[in-house]
């Protein structure tokens, strides 16, 4: 039974139910993440559990992203409570490995009762808890959860976190009949990948979809803890959902047009290098610990057989490290963030990365030099230096 | 339930209804008026106006049930002495290292977010703003209309321009009320994106008429009096403290008795020496502080020949008398030295002392 038709089942003033504490504690961990830990209002640091049939479910929220989970129980009593979140983590952490039974008191005290443990603690009144989305019965879109997990890996580092450029706070999933896309960006590098060769059923035409940071982030490590193999993904006006095993997780979505990234992928940079990933990475981190520590400008200097990188400041001092490379084109000197660069190192992994620029002014683009299942594109803007 | 609970001010209400109905209300608003005349009341109104299920009308204005669920949820924000407290003491049991960075909110439903001052410093602080500006493009949920309501014009200053960018440019869905007793305290830059909606004293009939309705405890006498105290702000004359005034009344009249007819000193002494050091001593001290310009002001009433404009209105007779041997050098010089014991008060003077040296230096 999915979890919210447990929800809707229930809504009395009893409950009584056993769960075994590794269950129990392996969900409250999954959602510890939603749990806002330096919070004043009730709503927001407390547990709804719901009892039905034979499964108890646990909702977290913020407001803006709620996780809903569910577990395997012994019901005797069917009903729903609140539980203070913190607490009930804690306090479960370090019970011993049996079973535990919650019970609903009155005036919303729940005992929790292990072996010989027994402790009280005092939720508050269920129908306080916001009413939470329904997942929406028609549109939905299976999307594999490797796919998902690793475009979220390659693009949520270039999310802004700036708070006023609202637009940016979140990527951009666009979903086509064969492919999927993700894209994100701070204004001063973007990050695009694409995954063609899908089927996705229920697509047509273009869907775009802008995800909220937190809520990636949040997918991310719902994603890195499942062994489920494909995830349903659904949004009406207000809502996404994200359906990961028995775990839903629902944001509401931010409002605010994406800019038009198509704009800015370059065409035509035809000055074009391959560089040895790790190699890279090294060389700027080093130089890197010389530049400016506002800017983070390096200075990349392409030559024939030769790439220089340099950084100085005034306090530091200066640093110069150079690679191999093949190249015959006409010399180029550029700017580039530091950090920037070693972001999307850090995120394509081993291997040779491909670093392609037309002059100095323009926009240089970096990918990895073996197409593999992803096409894979991040776009830096350069620096005057 | 509905508008109608809502006392005086009814063409501002009126005209905020209007606007709501036209889809025409600013989505940043300055509610204005003194404290006590209904700002926070109002703003919640408008809240559930904007999001109520039912969506009622009256006079073929929007109004709200009261009932739906929306309702419900934001009218338990309605008690905010309360919640506040709630969120404080929420706070103190959180961890130390929580406690300094965890800021004041008072949410009962999702979409309607109000932002007390944060304590100590009653103020304003700029991650109360960070946290508006982080959730308020978030499509609302529950409600139609995102609603936040600042509860308090003391702003920390990076706080204030931080709020500027949002203010400017809102979502669509949202609705941001800034409640000020004093606009004038506000940044220009926020008072610019803004329409400030006044909130104007009632005259003191109209509130004595309200205090008929809702304190029936109270005689016709008591209200008449609270009703003219109250400087025209409904929440403050319901929640007047008539006994503790009059106490308070009984004292300052003391002094300025012993003042204009140098009387025997000993009644004076034995009520000063209860102004006492300590928290309690002060707000008693202020108390008597507040009286006695308002029976100073009085005075200058029936001394200039306007006795209409006279508050303590039960014991005009007795502030006849009084007036009768004061003159206007003596109500000034007055005024001027109770103004002094208010900064000796300030830099922690004896409270007895002072109060003393102002009763004899009266004297005539």
């Amino acid at each position: 039974m999915p979890v919210e038709a447990i929800a809707s089942a229930t809504g009395t003033t009893t409950m009584e139910i056993t769960v075994s504490k590794a269950e129990l504690l392996r969900e409250l961990t999954a959602t510890q993440g939603v749990v806002e830990r330096k919070t004043t209002i009730p709503i927001l640091s407390n547990y709804l559990f719901e009892a039905g049939g034979d499964k108890l479910s646990l909702t977290a929220t913020d407001l803006d992203l709620s996780l809903r989970t569910s577990c395997n129980a012994k019901v005797k009593k069917e009903g729903a409570c609140t539980i203070p979140a913190r607490k009930l983590h804690d306090y479960v952490k370090l019970l011993p490995d049996a079973d535990i039974t919650i019970k609903l008191l009155e005036n919303h005290w729940v005992s929790i009762r292990c072996g010989r443990s027994n402790t009280k603690m005092v939720g508050m009144a269920r129908s306080n808890f916001p009413s939470l989305p329904a997942f929406p019965t028609a549109g939905v879109v299976k999307i594999p959860g490797q796919v998902l997990r690793s475009m979220i890996a390659k693009t949520g580092f270039a999310i802004a976190s700036e708070e006023s450029r609202y637009t940016l706070n979140g990527g951009l999933m666009v979903l086509k009949p064969e492919s999927i896309t993700m894209v994100a960006t701070d204004g001063h590098r973007l990050s695009h990948v694409e995954r063609p060769g899908e089927k996705f059923e229920g697509v047509s035409g273009e869907m775009k979809t802008l995800i909220p940071k937190k809520c990636m982030d949040e997918l991310k490590s719902l994603l890195d803890s499942t062994d489920a193999e494909v995830i349903e993904f659904a949004k009406d006006e207000s809502t996404l959902f994200f359906r990961i095993g028995q775990r839903l997780l629902t944001s509401r979505q931010l409002t605010g047009q994406f800019p038009n990234f198509e704009a800015v992928l370059p065409k035509d940079n035809n000055k074009s290098i391959t560089l040895h990933g790790d190699e890279l990475s090294q060389a700027i981190s080093r130089v890197a610990q010389f530049a400016d520590e506002r800017s983070r400008a390096v200075r990349l200097k392409l030559e024939k057989g030769e790439l220089k990188l340099s950084a100085s400041s005034t306090e530091t001092g200066e640093s110069e490290d150079s690679l191999e490379i093949d190249y015959n084109g006409d010399a180029l000197t550029i700017g580039f963030n530091a950090q920037y660069i070693l972001d999307f190192l850090k995120a394509v992994g081993a291997g040779d990365v491909k670093l392609e620029l037309k002059d100095a002014q323009s926009a240089g683009q970096l990918r990895p030099a073996e197409g593999e299942d992803y096409k894979y594109r991040y776009i830096v803007m350069p620096m005057r230096i | 339930m509905g508008f109608s609970d809502f006392h005086g001010n009814h063409d501002v209400v009126q005209r905020l209804r209007e606007m709501l109905a036209h889809e025409r209300l600013p989505q940043a608003v300055i509610l204005a008026g003194p404290s006590g005349s209904g700002k926070y009341t109002l703003a919640l109104m408008l809240a559930k106006a904007m999001n109520c299920l039912s969506t009622p009308t009256t006079d073929g204005l929007p109004d709200f049930c009261g009932k739906c669920s929306n309702c419900v949820r934001i009218a338990q924000s309605e008690d905010l002495d309360t919640r506040f407290a709630e969120a404080v003491e929420a706070r103190e049991n959180l961890r130390e290292t929580d406690k300094k960075e965890t800021r004041l909110f008072v949410q009962t439903h999702p979409d309607v977010l109000v932002i007390p001052p944060d304590p100590p410093q009653m103020m304003i602080k700029v991650d109360q703003v960070r946290r508006v500006i982080e959730t308020i493009y978030y499509r609302p949920g529950d409600a139609k209309e995102r609603v936040y309501i600042f509860t308090d014009s003391a702003f920390v200053k990076e706080a204030a321009n931080s709020l500027l960018k949002v203010l400017e440019e809102p979502p669509e869905f949202a609705t941001i009320f800034l409640l000020a007793d004093n606009p004038g305290e506000l940044l220009p830059t926020i008072r610019s994106r803004s329409m400030t909606v006044t909130l104007a004293a009632l005259p003191a009939e109209a509130i004595e008429q309200y205090l008929a309705k809702h304190r029936p405890d109270w005689n016709p006498k008591q209200r008449a009096l609270v009703a003219r105290l109250s400087e025209g702000a409904v929440g403050r004359a319901r929640s007047f403290d008539v006994a503790g005034y009059v106490a308070a009344r009984a004292h300052a009249l003391t002094i300025l008795h012993t003042a204009l007819r140098a009387a025997d000193h000993s009644e004076l002494f034995k009520i000063t020496e209860t102004y006492r050091a300590g928290a309690e001593g002060r707000e008693k001290t202020e108390k008597l502080l507040r009286t006695l310009y308002s029976l100073l002001q009085d005075l200058m009433f029936l001394q200039s020949g306007t006795p209409e404009l006279v508050r303590n209105v039960d014991i005009q007779p007795d502030l006849k008398k009084l007036a009768e041997a004061a003159d206007f050098e003596w109500i000034a010089f007055a005024a001027d030295r109770l103004a002094e014991v208010e900064r000796g008060m300030r830099r922690n003077l004896l409270r007895s002392l002072s109060l003393d040296a102002f009763a004899t230096a009266l004297e005539r």
